[in-house]
């Protein structure tokens, strides 16, 4: 007796339709699973046996139990098979109808005592099935809200034995809890950050017009501070971005359980001994990395020059195309990672370059050897270079600063500006060809120059470019201590 | 006698070209086997000059030192009599901070402005700031290297020095092809710099330098020897602030030197400022406002306000920026 479940397996980001297929017939005990499964997946076997028992169900006595997942040269990871074989195996030995499980997919991991855990990429299994043409999905509650975001009418289930009662057309399909609204802990505030005008009129470019920002200047002089608030000035997700994010991070296992949409931008900020495979995207089984999980939000580099220069150089590919192809032999996949940028640094290797209070001791070998970790290329990619010198402490004795709510909803309203559509003024035209006649200023910096400019415009509500938004604009320009003389 | 022997002599045996190496009898031998003529045929393929000791085109000035060198070897297109010009040396620490660059460089600028050669070591640092200033001046410049005429050392200056003898400067050296830098050579070479010199004037310098050897040479020569004050708690500043205690005169622009070797200094007529913010933001300055936040704060105007305003100054010259610092 045959009977048959289908899932999706994850590659990449995408879903695979799977079938289960469950096979008994008499003769000697044993229980295989087929079909390139990996260990995670091969242990099925036991969840699988003491779920449906604990379910007080019955486990095929005395059957030769074969489980195919089809296609066969797929590779399936993972613990979301769980749910499918069981619903497969008890259709097969008719303890549910076996025709019932038609228009259905499933996906989740059993626990020994029958009940049901999530599993990362619920929502993409949820998006395989709809483009399968499947109505419902059977999944743990916790994935509820997940999956009815997908469009498909989720089957929530707390347990096995619900499953089955609703296989068996005991009861209908529960329905899916309410996304659980959680307390979302607020990113850290603007209004923290005393004094700082400048660095914090440069956050509000860079969140306006999506602009790269690096951040250099003597340890403590709040580089880090200032670059963990760009993630609360930023709009919140619109629906497609949202969806998007809230996909990859159900797929890297981050989706607080039972929530919805992910609305906030992600930001993520990896420390700088993390391989180039966490920060790029990879593994045997190509996995997103953290550019990926910053799609649409912040990654944050702090200490830019101490991250590894194969690494460096490998982001350049994602921060001109957005995406990340990562090929495998167990695959490739494309990862979408359409980031901002956000780096600090130190000015020197000893940090005081900057600071009026130290005494830089830094060889001028060792200078260069510093500031070549950095390539021109990589440089390059930062709209806004901002050199943060040390304060002087009646700075930091003033009052709170502007919240980060009002700025963004300056951001938001810079944001629906077609700033790229602007004119340049002919005095700003005139500025340009003189800043680029005494600066050392090349052709892309000279276009880094005007798209910030474009922002600064948009930000100001002006119809046109103007030279002083120029003028702005160049003053955000790298300077010369970042690169190597 | 043959200087040209000599300092290939020197420099096979790696030894100090002196006179007195002229009567030992290795150099007999060596004088001897030496060819003049292929030799200088070989330096001038790879457009390098020699000017020896006797030659009456040596610089006067180097002449008169008590140890001058048999002759130097000259690289770049400049007219030799650049080497008896009014010249100033400006030498200084090759870790130099923000405020030594500028000052170097801002020097070098108004020196070669007046028509004086800004003289150093093409050294990191200081010296490199002096040339550079000089080159943006599009005044001349003289590079004395402490290594062989056809190596460019450091080689991160490799850029600066082609493009001091591309330009109206020359590079200069009493040691021919193939010497490799040695410590003892730069003290060797810093006579050649204090002694291509009227004037030599001290950036910034630590206790025990370079910079304050040079400025002991010039001194022995009875060449006038000068200082840039620097905060007395830098130790950077201590070679030079004991300097200006010993009785340098001290240089707070480029027209005390110009003053104190008697060059009439070029007229420069003071720009003002672009009126509005820019004219508002130079004031603070002048008051002692450094970043961009004290600006704001000196001021009363918005941050995109000062910004704008600090790159229009920064276009016409009236401030520099480092390390998001700024300064007139």
């Amino acid at each position: 007796m045959v009977a048959r479940t289908v899932t999706h397996a994850l590659v990449g980001l995408d879903p695979c339709r799977v079938e289960v297929e469950a096979h008994l017939e008499s003769g000697v005990p044993t229980f295989a699973i087929v079909g390139l499964a990996d260990r995670a997946c091969q242990e099925a076997k036991h969840r699988v046996r003491s779920g449906i028992r604990s379910a007080e169900l019955e486990f095929p006595r005395r059957r030769r139990i074969t489980v195919n997942l089809a296609p066969a040269d797929l590779r399936k990871e993972g613990s979301g098979f769980d749910l499918p074989i069981a619903l497969a195996l008890l259709g097969a030995s008719h303890q549910l109808p076996a025709a019932n499980l038609a228009g259905h997919a499933a996906v989740g991991e059993l626990a020994l005592d029958g009940r049901l855990r999530p599993v990362p990429g619920a929502l993409v299994a949820a998006e395989g099935a709809r483009r399968a043409g499947l109505e419902r999905l059977v999944c743990a509650a916790e994935s509820g809200a997940e999956v009815a975001l997908a469009g498909v009418r989720p089957v929530p289930v707390r347990h096995l034995v619900e499953a089955v009662a609703y296989f068996r057309g005991e009861h209908d399909a529960p329905s899916p809890p309410p996304p659980v609204e959680r307390a979302e802990r607020a990113p850290p505030d603007l209004a923290d950050v005393r004094g700082q005008e400048r660095a914090r009129r440069a956050l509000e470019i860079a969140a306006a017009g999506s602009h790269n920002l690096l951040l250099a200047g003597p340890p403590g002089v709040g580089k880090s501070m200032l670059a963990r608030r760009l993630a609360g000035i930023l709009p919140p997700l619109e629906d497609d971005a949202a969806l998007e994010v809230t996909r990859i991070h159900s797929v890297a296992g981050l989706l607080p359980p039972g929530a919805g949409l992910l609305r906030t931008p992600p930001f993520r900020a990896p420390h700088h001994g993390a391989s180039a495979a966490a920060v790029i995207g990879g593994g045997p089984s190509p996995r997103p990395g953290e550019v990926t999980l910053a799609h649409r939000g912040v990654l944050l580099l702090d200490e830019l020059p101490e991250f590894s220069r194969a690494l460096l150089e490998a982001l350049r590919q994602p921060l001109e195309d957005g995406v990340v192809a990562v090929a495998r032999v167990g695959g490739r996949a494309l990862f979408p990672a359409r980031f901002q940028l956000v780096a600090s640094m130190n000015l020197c290797p000893c940090g005081a370059r900057g600071d009026p209070a130290a005494e830089c001791n830094c060889s001028p070998v060792q200078l260069d050897r510093y500031r070549e970790r950095l390539s021109r290329a990589l440089l390059d990619r930062f709209d806004l270079v901002l050199a943060l010198p040390r304060p002087r402490a009646a700075e930091l004795a003033g009052g709170r600063g502007e919240a980060s709510t009002a700025v963004r909803e300056r951001v938001v309203a810079a944001r629906v500006r077609p700033a790229h559509r602007l004119r340049l003024e002919q005095p700003a035209a005139a500025l340009l060809d003189r800043a680029v006649e005494r600066l050392p200023l090349s052709g892309r910096g000279r276009a880094r120059v005007v798209r910030v400019a474009h922002t600064i415009a948009a930000l100001a509500a002006a119809d046109v470019v103007q030279a002083d938004h120029l003028a702005e604009a160049l003053s955000y320009r790298s300077p010369a201590e970042l690169h190597v003389a | 006698m043959n200087e040209l022997a000599l300092a290939a002599f020197a420099a096979a045996a790696d030894l100090h070209a002196t006179d007195r190496e002229t009567r030992s009898t290795r150099f007999a031998r060596f004088a001897e086997q030496f060819d003049s003529t292929s030799y200088l045929h070989d330096l001038a393929s790879r457009g390098i000059r020699w000017l020896a000791r006797s030659d009456g085109g040596f610089p006067r000035r180097l002449r008169a030192i008590h140890d001058p060198p048999p002759g130097v070897f000259v690289r770049g297109a400049a007219d030799l009599a650049l080497l008896d010009r009014a010249a100033v040396a400006v030498v200084g620490a090759r870790s130099c901070t923000d405020y030594g660059a500028r000052v170097a460089r801002q020097l070098g600028c108004e020196l070669a402005a007046a028509g004086v050669v800004v003289v150093s070591g093409l050294a990191r640092g200081i010296d490199g700031y002096a040339h550079r200033g000089a080159l943006d001046a599009r005044g001349a410049t003289v590079a004395v290297l402490g290594c062989g005429i056809d190596r460019d050392y450091p080689r991160a200056h490799t850029q600066l020095a082609a493009q001091i003898t591309s330009g109206s400067g020359l590079v200069v050296s009493e040691y021919p092809p193939g010497v490799a830098p040695a410590p003892w050579r730069f003290p060797a070479r810093n006579r050649v710099v204090a002694g291509l010199a009227v004037a030599t004037v001290v950036v910034e310098a630590r206790e025990r330098s370079g910079a304050l050897i040079t400025a002991d040479l010039a001194l022995e020569e009875g060449r006038e020897v000068m200082a840039v004050p620097g905060e007395i708690t830098s130790a950077l500043s201590h070679g030079t602030n004991a300097l200006l205690r010993l009785g340098a005169v001290p240089v707070t622009c480029a027209d005390d030197v110009l003053e104190a070797i008697g060059v009439e200094p070029a007229a420069r007529p003071r720009d003002e400022p672009p009126p509005g913010a820019p004219a508002v933001v130079l004031a603070a300055i002048d008051d002692g406002a450094r970043t961009a936040d004290e600006l704001v704060r000196a001021t009363g105007l918005a941050a995109d306000e000062v910004a704008a305003a600090l790159t229009e100054l920064e276009l016409a010259s009236f401030v520099t920026a480092a390390a998001g610092v700024y300064r007139r």
